[in-house]
């Protein structure tokens, strides 16, 4: 973008509004993409990679909300477990149905997240990160705790499934719940609210003296996050019947977070570009079997190494090289 | 009675191995703002490398022990200058690089081991005996060396030149790099003692519990508990918070079900953090 209006400050606006065009053509092309996918597919793994990769998109577009407001919290995985669990939870035990499971779900971890949000935002960079990280922990913990009603270490069983059948309806469902959720996040980015959030990110004391509330920002963004990835856990509790807290550990919101960090942290599309990549990429090497961690190992040190702004970076960098080169041709052709 | 001096052997073996790894964490921790989440991977190491060197090798297991130190130290040292260095002060890449560290030691240990069940063997055997009381030497023995070492490693940062430097960094960067403190190198020799002090609290522990891929999660949990608990920057701390810890691990499982006393010590942690969010004896902001 930049680069782009300083070179021709002239047409800066056309460009701006052409590639705006572009960037919502790819998207629309992309969307239909998938849509028609379940046509040319009828393999269930294919459709049952996909559908986690949108449910997981939910929360990490949630999580890199969050992150707009400078706080780094490492407990999203965790959030998706408490709204997994309370989805679960209500579907076994008080027999509701899956439409009032989930949005319970969705809130209870939103409220969850106001109640230990608040307390939080007093902490910054590290310090936040670090006691999300034990919130996180406990989460855990009290899942194997009260084992009696969770199903302690062996798991959780009899959520009742959403959709009877193949898992098309789940593909649609899920698909269109990743691209809901987006477009809400990506407007609640754009407004006032997300500006406000981002001034609180750059500089909290100037933020502060013009009048922006930081406490209630930082809460409520939390809490907007959190509503998020408890919706997705509900979702995936409904999906996958079984549920164990081992899925919503330290290593999934560690791998959440680099599913935003690979796509690109500055950059709405980071996380969904980064989702894609670290859910799919290792499926095609699946014939590594144990070897194929090594695969989001590789992946995770190109980005860190070559491309820091993320993989949605990448035209940028390649601009870059192909604009020293010809500068590089250029000097030497002068001499 | 015989439970009572069982479970403070146990609260001080327990608070010792915590201790080491902390230590480690904590001085990169407070020198270079790096939240190095690989070092929970780097005890898992030491407690494999020390086993390839007792059992396969058929070593003396003190000079495993050592080897294993000098070997993982070295490759601390190895990880300073090409995975870490490049971007201190950069929260998101330290966590993509660490993490990446970490999946790929645990997916090579996968791949080495094939998931078997392995155990270091004991460094002593017998048990002392007097009257009605039993400690097995092993324990003795253990606990032995990790207070030595951290006996050791506490002199080294405080009174050594090297260990001031390094306190001078943990200052603050910029001053003491005027001074005239090789920052790079004075980081590295850090690194490398973090991380040997790591492989031998993994090698220790190794002959008590079963060497798996993810142990080093429970300890790299604890350690964060530990640093945190204590504070940046405070060596003392995480000591007395090192003891707190084991004294929890050890006392509670026997009060109650063991899933309890976990949830329990973390909902601890959670509350102290929301009073102190600096830690009980912390000084940095």
């Amino acid at each position: 973008m930049n680069s782009v209006a300083m070179s021709q400050p002239m047409s800066a606006g056309v460009r701006s509004d052409r590639k705006r065009r572009a960037k919502l053509s790819a998207t629309v092309g992309f969307i239909v993409a998938l849509c028609l996918l379940p046509v040319f597919t009828s393999s269930t793994y294919t459709l049952h990679i996909f559908i986690l990769t949108f449910i997981y998109i939910v929360t990490t577009v949630s999580l890199r909300t969050i992150t707009t407001s400078g706080q780094f919290p490492l407990a999203h995985g965790a959030f998706m477990g408490v709204g997994a669990y309370a989805a679960g939870m209500a579907s076994r035990w008080l027999g509701w149905s899956c439409w009032i499971t989930i949005p319970s779900g969705a809130l209870l971890t939103a409220a969850l997240g106001i109640l230990i949000g608040y307390p939080f935002s007093r902490l910054r960079t590290l310090y936040y990160a670090m006691g999300s990280l034990f919130f996180g922990l406990g989460v855990i913990q009290v899942v194997y705790a009260l084992g009696d009603w969770t199903g302690g270490y062996s798991g959780f069983t009899g959520v009742r499934p959403m959709f009877t059948g193949s898992k098309v309806s789940y593909y649609y469902f899920s698909l269109g719940l990743a691209v809901a959720c987006s477009v809400a996040l990506y407007r609640f980015e754009f407004s006032r609210i997300g500006t406000n959030l981002k001034a609180i990110h750059q500089s909290h004391e100037v933020a502060s003296s013009v009048g922006i509330n930081e406490a209630w920002y930082r809460v409520m963004v939390v809490a907007v996050g959190c509503f998020f990835a408890g919706l997705s856990g509900a979702v995936y509790a409904h999906y996958n019947l079984v549920i164990s807290a081992a899925s919503f550990n330290l290593g999934t919101t560690l791998g959440l977070f680099m599913g935003v960090l690979v796509g690109g942290i500055g950059s709405f599309a980071g996380p969904i570009v980064g989702t894609f990549i670290l859910t799919l990429f290792p499926e095609f090497f699946r014939d590594l079997r144990i070897y194929s961690p090594l695969v989001s190992a590789a992946i995770l040190l190109i980005a860190v190494y070559i491309f820091p702004q993320g993989l949605v970076g990448i035209p940028q960098v390649v601009r870059a090289w192909y604009i020293r080169d010809r500068k590089g041709d250029q000097v030497a052709h002068a001499s | 009675m015989g439970q009572a001096i069982a479970t403070t052997t146990n609260v001080l073996i327990l608070s010792s191995m915590y201790i080491l790894v902390a230590l480690g964490f904590a001085l990169l921790f407070s020198m270079m703002g790096l939240l190095n989440f690989a070092h929970g991977a780097i005890y898992t190491i030491g407690g494999y490398i020390g086993y390839q060197f007792a059992v396969r090798l058929g070593l003396n297991p003190w000079t495993a022990l050592f080897l294993t130190t000098v070997i993982v130290a070295g490759f601390g040292a190895f990880l300073e200058k090409f995975c870490f260095r490049p971007f201190v002060g950069d929260f998101n890449r330290i966590v993509m690089v660490s993490v990446a560290i970490t999946t790929v030691l645990q997916t090579l240990i996968n791949i080495w081991e094939s998931g078997e069940v392995l155990t270091l063997p004991p460094f002593v055997t017998g048990v002392l005996k007097s009257g009605r009381f039993a400690v097995s030497y092993q324990r003795l023995v253990t606990f032995a060396v990790g207070a030595s070492l951290l006996g050791v490693a506490t002199w080294f940062v405080r009174r050594t030149r090297w260990g001031q430097q390094m306190q001078a960094i943990a200052q603050n960067t910029e001053a003491a790099f005027l001074q005239g403190i090789n920052v790079r190198r004075i980081s590295m020799i850090a690194f490398a003692l973090g991380c040997g002090l790591a492989a031998i609290a993994g090698c220790l522990m190794g002959s008590y519990i079963q060497l798996s891929p993810f142990m080093g999660d429970t300890m790299f949990a604890k350690v964060l508990i530990l640093v945190i608990l204590a504070g940046v920057g405070s060596i003392g701390g995480i000591f007395l918070t090192g003891l707190l810890l084991g004294a929890l691990d050890a006392v509670l499982p026997l009060l109650m079900r063991g899933s309890f006393s976990d949830a329990i010590a973390v909902v601890i942690v959670v509350v102290l953090l929301l009073f102190k969010p600096k830690g009980f004896f912390g000084h940095e902001a």
